[in-house]
């Protein structure tokens, strides 16, 4: 015992050692940040979700800048100069010059070809659909083909890039993370690209310096970066899980910047509106939280069913109680900040006598309607709040929900049978152009949506809209073509456009959130004392 | 692997030998309540839980399912004794509610892992040879699997609902029942009074019906009072993991697991659901050994 | 000799038993609904590229013939690749267990120390206030869900009173205070239990007498020379709370954030990425197998008794 005594004295004293901060003198800026899970990998190839590395270790051709006013404009960023022909197809680039990668090569009209090719043809790619609108990017994904035939490099800064089909919206695509550039030298010289730090080759403001994973990476200033030097020179992104934790990390001053999205409006309310009230920067999150409704369901093919929905739905009240008042209510899928949001949509009215009486008439007995309402376990307790309260509203209407939960993959999977009655979804932007929602869950491409949307018509016009290459034509076609969705056939409920609270601590001066809300921000846009 | 195996038998067989003999449990039960206060406040207490789980939707006003929204998170106040929840919910009248989910949680499953493992305990024990080998190490090898992983696999396999916690938990549960009725049941068949049985030619079945499984009994009993808590707080464990009751259900784990982040600003949330969970693996765990005293004398030491 | 001998029959037992729980586990897996290659691409992935991948991988082949793969593979030291992390599962687990071990051991010390303390002091004052507040306290440990005791060790020692960091495993062991406590006191009930009724018991022996005789103090002896005898069943107890500590870090990792096998598992369930999952649970219940054979041949080395039997 004696012995063993010994050893944890022995321990106690170790530890005390230890527990003197390890980091004393410091003069570098560091950020600190928080994230929910880690990422899976430094490639955006890869992955539809990890965007942070892409967005600061990564350039591409666009970004999208947001004025004083919070309206968005696209901007060029590897590209000096460009033109587009009449016809909407062809494409000519001109690139900045003298841009290098942070391990010194070039950047190259070679290397922009070479990304839309990694795009299409790396095992596991995932994330190709812009690539996917160049001529020959079919043959690519085939193996029919060894190049790009639509992209034709004429030299280090010039190259020329056509499109299968017009797309008003293609230069606002190229904005997405998706698009960032990377070095084909560093690409094909490595095994399996996105993996090592070392590896992680980019032009952007930051090279990524550490990766130890679930726990911490680190992001250091890429010396060697040809635009405006970022504020914090190195960026820690904590991997935490547990929202309370977060909470506790920002108060003691262990996170620079908090994300407030997984935290209880109550919280927010009582500890961050109150001591914090002046640190909280709030964000748009361009984009809508809808209810979907599958019409291959028995009651909800109905459309009498679907309205009686909509109006069921104390929307204001979810939003006031579960998220703060923090958003705005939407009657469409073009949320308030999209291009092409109609603020003149016909609201939807809270109104459950009127939903009672309209099922009354449809000849639907009290409780006869029922239907399953398919969460997501892994996305947060609020959410599950929400559901709760969404089928308390439906059943004081006799609307019986029967609310199942599944972890995310499972989930997932159920939803892409087409069989998943109904679920929550919020759809974020990928670029700032309606087609990218109406064109993901209302076009003749949509699948695994579970929404089964049946206007043939509708379906075709949303397919043809993207080669309108009148802007205000275009965009009033987006109009009708919603008008027609939410409010005649009320194939979903849209909710509310959340808000995206930030809230930066002591060590910040100044920070503006992603365009659209994304968790994952440009760091270059935190400037630190 | 088989920890105590030799302890036990020489223990049992003596058990065995006395229980065989002496007073019955009646009469232990009586002294054990007179001399063990907290074994029978224990007692009282879960009855008391388990009539108001009976009777809640008389005493209380409130709905377990539906709440006012506008009205959550507030504190305890005369009109809600533990307060509201995230919901617009009286935390009291859910507990209640959730007692009943939590407390079948505790004993449902324990019954079944009691009998699969009995049955297969006392099989192995009888039959020796090839079959107990079989079986024991079947349990090596349900016993080797840390329990909440095990656990945790199998209700994601099944998906959540109290029928696939209630399996998950006894399938988890069933060796450690089978390894003690096992040893009870090797130590019980060197018993003369079983030999003599055999010997004049009475089946197996009506041994074991006769004479085991009734010397069994003690044991099991002690072993269920003090497994009911494990399965309890396994329900809780997995519920914070994400996993378990469908809501808008409640049960204490979910309860907790719905409150945790509220434990800064509204703790009555998730500590009213701890507590009683503490209290009923308490008045499990006093109630398990105030038994194990009077039943099972030789039993004390673990 | 002998010893040797009942230790290589221990290990050798031991390996059907590692086998069963790579049946059972595959088995159950088999059931396991969900498709991991949707959750690694996320809510923007389509159909083709799901399909494509899911070929590339081998999971549209049949069961057994996967089954066949990785039993195979396994003897080669070869757990398949993660789905999710595109990363060997062996190179995972080698990165991840040394945060569990850490968290355990420091775990198992806790509980030993506060078992062991709890059980000679109220074994020492029986009957007494002490002893009831001794059991009590170990007691506590096992009725409080471990997350509660985590969460509020959390807000009060490393929020309020800055004492320990709060998450993550940055700042070297102290990071594994708080979370091995929290593990500790939940096992320190059974130590405490097992402490106190086996020093009774050899308290009431004859050697205690013989102690006293030679003129100790009742409470030296106690150290001594029962605490000694008492240590033995102890040790054994402890390898069986292997089992629950494992199970009790998948919750401390995730509320401290420890990157360890626990969290590992939990990942590897929410996007069903069935390689790194089996890998890790056998892993995990490997090391409880360990643990078990080690306690066993201890035993049997301390106890010369068993050893006969054995």
């Amino acid at each position: 015992m004696r012995k063993h005594l010994a050893f944890v004295l022995a321990l106690a004293m170790i530890m005390s050692l230890a527990a003197v901060p390890a980091y004393a003198a410091e003069e570098e800026k560091v950020l600190n940040l928080a994230s929910e899970s880690d990422i899976l990998t430094m490639d955006v190839a890869l992955t539809t979700d990890d965007y942070f590395i892409p967005h600061n270790v990564f350039d591409r051709l666009f970004e999208i800048k947001v004025q004083e006013d919070g309206s968005t404009e696209i901007v060029p960023s590897l590209v000096a100069d460009y033109s587009v022909s009449d016809d909407g197809l062809t494409y000519t680039f001109q690139l900045v010059e003298g841009v290098t990668f942070s391990n010194g090569n070039p950047l190259t009209a070679s290397d922009v070809k070479y990304t839309f090719e990694h795009l299409l043809t790396v095992p596991g790619a995932c994330n190709y659909d812009i690539a996917q609108e160049v001529v020959g990017a079919q043959a690519l994904l085939d193996g029919e083909a060894e190049e790009l035939e639509g992209i034709a490099v004429e030299d280090d800064y010039n190259f020329t890039l056509t499109l299968e089909a017009a797309n008003a919206g293609y230069l606002a695509e190229l904005t997405s993370p998706a698009m960032s550039i990377i070095d084909q030298e560093t690409v094909e010289s490595v095994e399996g690209f996105g993996m090592e730090p070392a590896d992680t080759i980019g032009s952007g403001p930051y090279v990524v310096s550490e990766w130890v994973p679930n726990d911490h990476f680190t992001l250091t200033r890429n010396e060697n970066y040809w635009g405006e030097a970022p504020d914090a020179d190195v960026v820690i992104m904590n991997v935490v899980p547990d929202a309370n934790t977060q909470n506790l990390m920002f108060q003691s001053g262990e996170l620079d910047i908090i994300d407030l999205d997984a935290l209880d409006a109550s919280i927010i309310d009582s500890v961050y509106k109150t001591t914090y009230a002046d640190s909280i920067v709030p964000g748009y999150r361009v984009g809508v939280t809808f209810m979907s409704m599958n019409e291959n369901n028995e009651f909800l093919s109905d459309v009498n069913v679907r309205k009686a929905v909509q109006m069921a739905i104390d929307r204001q009240s979810l939003l006031d109680n579960f998220y703060g008042g923090d958003g705005i209510i939407q009657n469409g899928m073009i949320a308030t900040g999209v291009w092409g949001h109609n603020e003149d949509l016909e609201p939807i009215v809270y109104d459950p006598e009127g939903a009672k009486a309209l099922l009354a008439e449809a000849g639907y007995e009290e409780g006869e309607i029922s239907f399953e309402f398919s969460l997501d376990s892994s996305s947060g307790d609020t959410t599950s709040m929400v559901y709760q309260q969404i089928a308390q509203d439906l059943a004081a209407v006799g609307i019986n929900v029967d609310i199942e939960s599944y972890d995310e993959s499972a989930w997932l999977d159920f939803r892409r049978t087409e069989e998943m009655p109904a679920f929550l979804g919020t759809w974020t932007m990928d670029y700032n152009d309606p087609a990218n929602i109406l064109g993901t869950f209302f076009s003749n491409s949509t699948s695994g949506r579970s929404l089964n949307y049946a206007n043939q018509e509708i379906k075709d016009r949303v397919d043809a809209a993207s080669s309108i290459m009148d802007d205000d034509e275009r965009m009033a076609e987006y109009q009708a073509i919603e008008h027609a969705i939410v409010v005649e056939d009320a194939a979903v409920v849209p909710l509310y456009e959340r808000a995206h609270l930030f809230c930066i601590g002591e060590k910040v001066e100044s920070f503006v959130p992603h365009w659209a809300g994304f968790s994952n921000f440009f760091v270059r846009d935190v400037e630190m004392k | 692997m088989a920890l105590f195996k030799s302890k036990k038998d020489v223990l049992s067989a003596d058990l065995a030998s006395q229980i065989g003999e002496s007073e019955g449990m009646g009469v232990r039960l009586r002294r054990m309540a007179r001399k063990n206060k907290l074994a029978v406040a224990s007692a009282v207490f879960l009855v008391l839980l388990v009539l108001a789980a009976v009777f809640v939707p008389v005493l209380s006003p409130y709905d377990a399912v539906n709440g006012d929204a506008s009205t959550r998170l507030q504190a305890p106040s005369a009109a809600h004794w533990l307060g509201t929840d995230e919901m617009g919910r009286d935390v009291l009248t859910r507990l209640l509610y959730g007692a009943r989910i939590s407390l079948a949680v505790g004993v449902v499953p324990t019954m079944i892992s009691m009998i699969i493992g009995v049955a297969l305990g006392v099989i192995a024990g009888y039959a020796g040879g090839k079959t107990d080998y079989i079986i024991m190490r079947l349990a090596d090898v349900m016993l080797a699997f840390p329990s909440l992983l095990l656990a945790m696999v199998i209700m994601y396999t099944l998906g959540d609902g109290v029928m696939n916690i209630f399996l998950a938990l006894a399938l988890v549960g069933w060796a450690s029942v089978a390894r003690v009725a096992r040893s009870e049941t090797i130590s019980l068949k060197e018993t003369e009074y079983v030999q003599a049985a055999k010997s004049i030619g009475v089946k197996p079945g009506r041994i074991i019906r006769r004479h085991i499984l009734p010397n069994c009994l003690p044991a099991l009993i002690v072993l269920f009072t003090l497994n009911i808590p494990s399965a309890i707080l396994s329900e809780s464990s997995l519920s914070f993991l994400g996993v378990g009751i469908k809501l808008p259900n409640s049960s204490w784990g979910l309860m907790v697991n719905m409150g945790r982040q509220f434990l800064y600003n509204a703790p009555w949330i998730s500590l009213a659901p701890s507590a009683a969970i503490m209290l009923v693996v308490l008045s499990c765990n006093f109630l398990g050994d105030g038994l194990r005293d009077a039943l099972d004398p030789h039993l004390n030491n673990e | 000799m002998s010893t040797l001998k009942s230790v290589i029959r221990r290990i050798l037992s031991s390996i059907p038993v590692l086998i069963g729980v790579v049946l059972v586990i595959y088995l159950i897996l088999r059931i396991l609904p969900g498709n991991a290659i949707l959750t690694m691409m996320g809510e923007h992935a389509r159909e083709e590229v799901v399909q494509q991948i899911s070929a590339e991988l081998g999971l549209d082949k049949p069961w057994y013939v996967q089954f066949w793969v990785y039993i195979t593979g396994l003897f080669t030291g070869d757990m398949g690749t993660s789905i999710k992390y595109h990363k060997p599962v062996s190179e995972l687990i080698a990165a991840y267990f040394p945060v569990t071990i850490k968290l355990s051991v420091l775990a198992a010390l806790v509980a030993w120390v506060i078992g062991i303390l709890c059980g000679v002091i109220s074994a020492m004052r029986k009957d007494r206030l002490a002893d009831r507040l001794g059991m009590g306290f170990s007691l506590l440990g096992i009725s409080v869900p471990v997350f509660m005791t985590a969460m509020v060790l959390q807000y009060l020692l490393a929020y309020k009173l800055k004492w320990f960091p709060i998450q993550g495993t940055k700042e070297g062991l102290i990071c594994y205070v708080l979370p091995a406590v929290a593990l500790g006191w939940s096992s320190a009930g059974s130590v405490a239990r097992l402490t106190r009724s086996t020093l009774l018991e050899v308290m009431q022996s004859d050697y205690i007498d013989t102690a006293r005789a030679k003129g100790r103090s009742v409470s030296g002896a106690v150290v001594f020379h029962a605490l000694r005898n008492a240590m033995i069943p102890v040790i054994t107890v402890m390898a069986i709370q292997i089992s629950s500590l494992l199970s009790g870090a998948v919750i401390t990792e995730t509320i401290f954030s420890l990157p360890g096998i626990g969290r590992l598992c939990i990942d590897a369930i929410s996007g069903r990425d069935v390689p790194l999952l089996q890998g890790s649970v056998i892993f995990a219940t490997a090391l409880v197998i360990a643990g078990n054979l080690v306690a066993d041949c201890l035993y049997s080395v301390l106890d010369p008794r068993i050893r006969k039997e054995g």
